[in-house]
């Protein structure tokens, strides 16, 4: 056995992990980050090439089971209504994500109190308030001030243009008298920190050739492993091992050779996302713990939550040159964020605009639902879509529900012969009818904007960006997997930092909320070093 | 005597005349001519630069569409490919993907369509910043518009 012991080690080296690394650096301590995947060149990115749009669908999709690299594990999504996407690598899922960064209100760490739903936060927004503006530094964060629908804040870079779809949905919004604001977004509007700023190259979400888009292997990692983190790719963590007095002594993982090797540490600090660290945790079976490691609650895999996603496309008579800037980051309106229960529902969504696609997209789509034909009426109809359309995310509250689980498959593994993954998920009349009810607010504002014709779907299959709930904080070890700083109830040094620890999911996407949490629960550690284990 | 066009040609003369007829059927020349016919944005070169596994399933297809040639009516065509395209429906979308994928990279379509040639990297876009302006009555209305109190 490997006597190699280090001070803290991380497994996953993605928004929260690099969050974390980066924090705990101050201490000095030794600090070991495990990653399965590697790390990425930019210049291998999509957006280099002609066929950028084609790489999209393969070798750079979304979907890990499209992607299949060695660095990937498969994911059983056959009896989830959602389908889980993401990214393993250096920078983990911010290698794809599209940047979109709003906070989680106030009102979301208390929907117990305020809607008498699911369970309040051991914490408070307050409390997170600093660890978000201290993120939105280290990030790059663009956006705007003075939103009335969010506590002040300051974003360090002015907002990403809003194009003219921003403008023209902007009209729509006004007609209409609803909130909207410029987006915060994780991609620098101006040379920040060493970076160059975002060339509105368009396909955010096969990675940014540029640089310009805030992925945590361009932001916090160069930083950590300046500051003495090391970082080792291509490990990927089976299980972590338990001594015989109750504390966590270290992982078995696999390295680029395939070789079996443990590494011991006197703290564990999981990162590997929403679906990742309930997986690994409920393969580190132990005499103490036969249900999975920090599981005495039985809560580790349950309440995983999803934000359910609509989609409403307008086409608009005038050229609204759509493909250009970045996909998801724009405007977005907050008008039906907070309950209303005479709309049939708790809780609410946020309206995303989101720009168009590229050419080829754009002529597949409308392959798909018959409004771009192949053969003689194909240009005419392409001219009229390509670059005239304007999207809206409807993107929805999911409430946590133990049916709701990642377990592991029975017989699926991944390259390491290590169970995956299975999705158990289905949504809630709650969310189908507050996407409904999305899906027809952002139909009028899409005709208030002015667009000559209007499609929706929803909710959407391949959306699971979001990966949230399944290791969740509380102060009740009964109910909760981890306490108020992301202790785990149950095994005093071990930690996670996560999507797996939100309590309930807001209505915004999650990752300036996971980061903010992620240096909160590191800075707690490093105040409390001294008695970290009491 | 062969009628293959030469070692390096995946196709055979009378593939190559029946994928030319087909790809023309997807996707015709523009009638303004600024955009050319799918059949002249050399397909064959792509499958073999950029998606050389895909070559046998396009033959496969074409075997099974049969003779079809710029001899016959483009209506004719049209109908052919209709038919094949509703009994083979997976493999008629694994083909026009390919077909739009090599068709959009295209300079000339591209400049048709206003988008930049070549890769997106590093030329990047230009788009207009916004008219901030817009917020006013959003900034007028704050009070209604303010995030929900928790205290
Ligand atoms: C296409 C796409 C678009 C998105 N858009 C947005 C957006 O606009 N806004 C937003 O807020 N969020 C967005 N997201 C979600 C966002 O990326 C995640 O919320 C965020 O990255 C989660 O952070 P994390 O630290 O929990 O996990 P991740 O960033 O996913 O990192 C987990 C890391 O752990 C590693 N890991 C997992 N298991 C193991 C193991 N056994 N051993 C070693 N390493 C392991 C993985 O390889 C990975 O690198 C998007 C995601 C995707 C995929």
């Amino acid at each position: 056995m490997d006597e190699d012991v280090v001070d803290v080690l991380i497994i996953g080296a993605g928004a929260s992990g690099a969050a974390a690394a980066w924090s705990l650096a101050d201490t000095r301590m030794r600090i070991v980050c495990l990653e399965q995947g590697d790390w990425t060149n930019p210049a291998d990115y999509p957006s280099n090439a002609a066929n950028w749009e084609n790489q999209s669908f393969g070798p750079y999709s979304i979907d890990p089971n499209v992607r299949a690299r060695e660095t990937d594990y498969p994911i059983n999504n056959d009896d989830s209504a959602v389908k889980v996407v993401n990214f393993n690598g250096v920078g983990g899922s911010t290698i794809l994500y599209a940047a979109h960064f709003p906070r989680l209100h106030p009102s979301d760490f208390q929907v117990k109190t305020l809607d008498a739903v699911a369970e309040d936060w051991p914490i408070d927004y307050a409390t997170l308030e600093p660890y978000f503006a201290l993120n939105d530094r280290v990030m790059g964060v663009s956006g705007l001030s003075g939103d009335p629908m969010n506590p002040a804040k300051q974003p360090p870079l002015p907002p990403l243009p809003m194009g003219l779809v921003g403008e023209a949905m902007a009209r729509g919004f006004n007609q209409l008298g609803w909130h909207w604001w410029p987006s915060d977004s994780a991609i620098i509007s101006q040379p920040y920190e060493g970076r160059d700023k975002c060339l509105n190259l368009g396909p955010c979400t096969s990675g940014c050739a540029q640089g310009g888009k805030s992925s945590t292997d361009v932001t916090y990692w160069p930083e950590a492993i300046r500051r003495g983190v090391e970082l080792r790719t291509r490990c990927r963590v089976r299980e972590i091992t338990m001594n015989d007095n109750g504390f966590a002594d270290g992982v078995i993982y696999y390295n680029a050779e395939g070789e079996e090797c443990h590494q011991r540490a006197e703290v564990v600090v999981m990162a590997a996302n929403g679906v990742g660290t309930p997986r690994i945790l409920l393969n580190s079976v132990s005499k103490q713990f036969p249900r999975g490691l920090a599981n005495s609650s039985g809560l580790v895999g349950k309440n995983l939550m999803f934000h359910p996603v609509g989609n409403v496309q307008g086409r608009f008579d005038e050229r609204l040159d759509s493909h250009k800037g970045p996909q998801g980051c724009c405007i977005l309106s907050k008008e039906f964020y907070e309950t209303d229960l005479s709309r049939g529902f708790v809780r609410g969504y946020n309206l995303q605009i989101t720009r168009g696609a590229g050419p080829m997209a754009t002529a597949m789509a409308g392959f798909a639902n018959g409004t771009i034909p192949w053969g003689a009426g194909h240009h005419e109809a392409f001219a009229k879509r390509f670059d005239h359309v304007a999207s809206i995310g409807v993107i929805g509250e999911d409430l946590p529900e133990e049916h709701n689980t990642v377990t592991l498959d029975p017989k699926l593994v991944d390259s390491d012969g290590i169970p995956a993954p299975k999705i158990t998920y289905r949504y809630s009349d709650n969310s189908l009818k507050m996407i409904a009810h999305g899906i027809a607010r952002a139909e009028e504002a899409m005709w208030a904007a002015g667009a000559v014709e209007v499609r929706s779907n929803g909710p959407a299959r391949l959306t699971g960006w979001h990966l949230l709930g399944t290791a969740r904080m509380g102060s009740d070890p009964g109910t909760s997997v981890v306490n108020h700083w992301g202790r785990s109830h149950d095994v005093k040094n071990l930690f996670i930092v996560d999507g797996s620890i939100f309590v309930t999911g807001g209505g915004v996407n999650p990752t300036s909320t996971i980061q903010a949490l992620a240096l909160y629960i590191a800075d707690t550690m490093k105040k409390n070093l001294a008695n970290l284990f009491d | 005597m062969s009628n293959l066009i030469s070692t390096d040609q995946p196709f055979t003369l009378d593939e190559k005349e029946a994928l030319d007829a087909l790809l023309d059927t997807l996707v015709p020349a523009s009638d303004a001519g600024d955009k050319p016919s799918a059949a002249d944005v050399e397909f064959v070169q792509y499958l073999a630069q950029q998606d050389e596994l895909f070559i046998p399933e396009v033959k496969s297809l074409l075997a099974i569409l049969g003779h079809i040639s710029f001899d016959s009516e483009a209506e004719e065509r049209y109908e052919r490919v209709v038919a094949f395209s509703n009994s083979n429906p997976r493999a008629f979308r694994e083909l026009l993907s390919r077909v739009y994928d090599c068709y959009y990279q295209d300079d000339r379509v591209r400049r048709a369509i206003g988008v930049v040639s070549g890769s997106p990297f590093p030329q990047g876009n230009e788009i207009v910043s916004g008219d901030l302006s817009l917020l006013d009555p959003v900034i007028a209305e704050a009070d209604r518009h303010r995030y929900r109190d928790t205290k």
